[in-house]
């Protein structure tokens, strides 16, 4: 186990090296010019060519490209990961503001997709082709394709204009919590719900299933204990993503929630051209994303004694 | 899976409530009825460096004046300078207020505004629109102090009334904790959530009438406007014009005068295929096809005018008149183009030696999404004249300004706002060839020539602000209504929504000088 976690951990390295080159290439290939986007906000005019000369020279885009990215490199692998060329301050003083708020709404949204949609899921498994299962596959493709911008301004409209029951926006009271995360929580619960089905229909087919049933167990004990345990491999996998996807920021949500989180500040500093936030905002989600995996990838031993981690082959 | 469920329901409920406790950053907003608070957009404070503008810029929190104000009708007044006078070759002397104290108690002089503003103003690397250097200002006296920018510059109480021109308090750290000498004192900042201020007690003049104002910050214009509906806000600002309609039966609209314009430049020194428009028959065409009193009613919801001039009437006034604009005349318009030779071909659109007219709209000055739908009603218009529209949008200034520096267009429609008092400011900016402090990838594709240079230098070296404008107007009716390099689409005037219960609101045409010290709460 501990070989195993080493050399996740080393890995997770170059896998950082790597995105962190590719989103620093892209971000010099994108039009526009960091120095004069950033005049033009702050000066409230179109610059002239020599303040822009003398914001990129202050910015050091003056400098040729590799050159920018080993300096970066440099000071990333010491912690420091710059300046915003945005707010001008340190971007990990950015990141450290903007990091918490996500996960605010992120984890509930992801536990209440988790709780809604394997119990729906497995609802609609065990009454196949039932009401019920109609219903909840009818709600599952709604959700799913339910545009998130659609169902926030609707919640707002009717939960906080019409019936005044929480907040608009912001996060000054618990209530706030509430729409932001309904909202980010619908889709990956539709998903996980289609997920449970499918899983949990394979599995009430399998033969163990057939010998609890045959032992004389209730259905229900059939379901929780036997079938579902062994269905929730893949559900973890693919909760695994959802929450990558989430812990990464919801840009759509946390813009129009007013939420102070990370996925807004990954889009304004790509519509600003904020090079070294972006970089930041790139080896963060790298990190998020390996440590959810690894997260999940560990989640299949307790669920499944067959797994061993960095077990030999045998 | 019951355990499961019961485990996953208890982590839901922690992981609900933890967040809204031992949030020790938000203070409790103060029960009395004289707080506002007041919905604006993004959050774009810059909090560090020699830009710093906590509470200044882009969001005046009237936490700082400055030496010169600009007036809802763009006049320059008197501020923290109660007068100024030029002194040849190129020296401001400005006479400073008495009895004006910062808010933590600092004296205010022309020591306090050398170190606030000017020496502030001298390390910024560029410059800022006023030029300062280490050695341009000098204390004459306790409150009398002279400015020489480094280069020469005759429009500096105009351009001073720009928020980022603030007094900042000597020796203080404008970023962390913003202190000057308006009328609201800070109070506390939680960067993209709120600024608040509260009212100073030690103001120079009429105390401010609300007790407190909470600036909120609501990136999305949906959100502002549904907070205002949900009563979380009294004010909002940067209304959309489609919800002005869904707010005006419960709430006050109040739109000042035209402070901002919808315009299209025309690139008249494109190369192949952007060079259609070297021909100033068929930019007139263009001019005379659009009918403007349709785009203000329909798609501007009537919260514009027919204005063609680009810089507001106002800062024009009294020579505004100069800029005609053209008149709807699609029949003018049809003629023009079949003079240029421009012949009605299949599918209704023009041809000239089996080359189609079809021009490229690039749209994203400040972002494609402002404008919209706009440039689809353009594509209408001009289809009717039998020109083919194609639009291409950006969906932010930096990518459109790559699409300037490469000439990649043949028309380019841009919202700009006039946010101080030089009306001839952008002109000189976008299209005057003579001096260095131009916009190299504008000149390239729309400087008019030595004619607009000859009619707008005057603007550059005269001090009489009537002479500057009748110089501006000259110029911009010789862009607008001769050369058509500039085709004007409407003045916008800026839209504000509050509450009923809101008293006191000027709704000054540039955002960012909205003074607050008038505003009070009734009932």
């Amino acid at each position: 186990m501990k070989g195993y976690l080493l050399r996740r951990a080393v890995l997770l390295v170059p896998t950082l090296i790597g995105i962190s080159l590719l989103a620093f290439l892209l971000a010099n290939l994108t039009p526009g010019d960091p120095a004069a986007e950033f005049l033009r906000r702050t000066t409230d005019q179109v610059p002239t060519p020599a303040q822009v000369a003398a914001e990129r020279h202050d910015l050091g885009l003056d400098r040729p490209v590799p050159l920018q990215y080993l300096s970066w490199l440099g000071r990333a692998i010491r912690g420091d990961l710059g300046v915003s060329y945005t707010t001008q301050r340190s971007v990990t003083a950015e990141l450290a503001q903007r990091i918490p708020a996500t996960p605010q709404i992120a984890l509930p949204a992801a536990l209440l997709a988790l709780l809604i949609g394997v119990t729906l899921g497995t609802i609609s498994a065990v009454n196949r082709n039932r009401f019920l299962d109609q219903i909840v596959r009818i709600g599952a493709l709604a959700g799913a394709a339910m545009p998130s911008f659609w169902l926030a301004t609707l919640l707002i409209n009717y939960f906080a204009v019409q019936f005044s029951l929480v907040p608009v926006a912001g996060r000054d009271q618990p209530s706030s919590y509430i729409l932001p995360i309904v909202t980010l929580a619908v889709t990956p619960a539709a998903v996980l719900a289609r997920f449970t089905r499918s899983t949990v229909l394979e599995v009430l087919g399998e033969d163990f299933v057939r010998t609890a049933r045959a032992k004389g167990l209730r259905e229900r004990i059939v379901v929780r204990r036997h079938a579902l345990r062994a269905a929730l491999v893949p559900v973890v996998t693919a909760f695994g993503t959802s929450l990558g996807h989430l812990a990464a920021g919801t840009v759509i949500v946390e813009t129009i929630f007013a939420w102070p989180g990370v996925g807004k500040l990954a889009l304004d500093s790509i519509l600003e051209r904020d090079y070294p936030v972006i970089e930041a905002f790139v080896v963060y989600t790298g990190i998020t994303f390996v440590a959810i995996s690894l997260a999940v990838d560990l989640s299949y031993v307790l669920l499944d004694p067959r797994v061993r981690i960095g077990a030999a082959r045998q | 899976m019951f355990t499961l469920a019961r485990a996953l329901s208890l982590a839901l409920v922690l992981v609900l409530t933890a967040p809204g406790f031992g949030s020790v950053a938000r203070s409790e907003a103060p029960k009395a009825t004289a707080n506002l608070t007041v919905g604006v957009s993004q959050d774009q404070y810059v909090l560090s460096g020699p830009r710093v503008g906590l509470g200044m810029y882009p969001l005046n929190a009237n936490i700082f004046e400055t030496l010169t104000y600009l007036s809802p009708d763009y006049k320059v007044k008197p501020l923290l300078a109660v007068r100024w006078k030029f002194r040849p070759p190129n020296t401001w002397r400005f006479y400073l207020r008495k009895g004006v104290k910062f808010q933590d108690g600092q004296s205010f002089n022309a020591t306090a505004v050398k170190e606030g503003l000017f020496d502030r103003l001298a390390k910024i690397p560029g410059g800022s629109t006023v030029a300062a250097g280490p050695q341009s200002a000098i204390v004459v006296n306790t409150y009398t102090i002279d400015f020489t920018p480094t280069e020469k510059d005759l429009r500096v109480p105009e351009q001073l009334v720009h928020p980022s021109n603030g007094v900042v308090a000597p020796g203080t750290d404008p970023g962390k904790k913003p202190v000057g000498t308006g009328p609201f004192r800070f109070v506390e900042y939680l960067q993209n959530e709120r600024i608040v201020v509260e009212r100073n007690p030690t103001y120079w003049g009429a105390k401010a009438r609300l007790n407190r104002i909470t600036f909120r910050f609501y990136p999305d214009a949906t959100t502002r406007r549904q907070a205002l509906q949900a009563g979380d806000v009294d004010v909002i600002f940067e209304v959309s014009r489609p919800d002005v309609q869904s707010l005006k039966s419960k709430f006050t609209i109040m739109s000042s005068k035209v402070g901002a314009y919808e315009a299209m430049y025309a690139n008249i020194h494109g190369q192949a295929p952007y060079d259609i428009l070297h021909d100033v028959r068929v930019r007139q065409a263009i001019a005379y096809g659009i009918d403007r009193k349709l785009l203000v009613s329909r798609v501007l919801f009537g919260l514009a005018n027919t204005s063609q001039s680009m810089v507001p009437p106002s800062s024009l006034s009294p020579y505004a008149s100069l800029v005609k604009g053209y008149p709807y005349d699609p029949a003018k318009a049809r003629a023009l183009l079949d003079k240029a030779g421009w012949k009605v071909g299949s599918g209704g659109i023009r041809q000239k030696n089996g080359r189609p007219l079809k021009l490229t709209l690039v749209s994203g000055f400040p972002s494609a999404e402002v404008h919209r739908p706009i440039p689809v009603f353009l594509q209408s218009e001009l289809k009717k004249i039998g020109i083919d529209l194609s639009i291409v949008e950006r969906p932010d200034s930096a990518s459109y300004q790559a699409l300037i520096t490469s000439g990649q267009g043949d028309l380019y429609l841009e919202n700009g706002n006039q946010n101080d008092a030089n009306p001839g400011f952008l002109p000189v900016l976008l299209f005057y060839t003579g001096g260095s402090g131009a916009s190299a990838p504008y000149q390239k594709l729309f400087a008019p020539g030595p004619t607009f240079d000859r009619l707008i230098a005057p603007s550059l070296t005269e001090v009489n602000p009537k002479k500057v404008r009748k110089a501006v107007a000259e110029a911009m009716h010789y862009i607008v209504d001769k050369e058509a390099i500039v085709i004007g689409l409407a003045g916008i005037y800026r839209v504000y929504a509050m509450k009923r219960s809101v008293r006191g609101f000027v709704p000054h045409p540039s955002f960012i000088s909205v003074r607050w010290d008038h505003v009070s709460l009734a009932g």
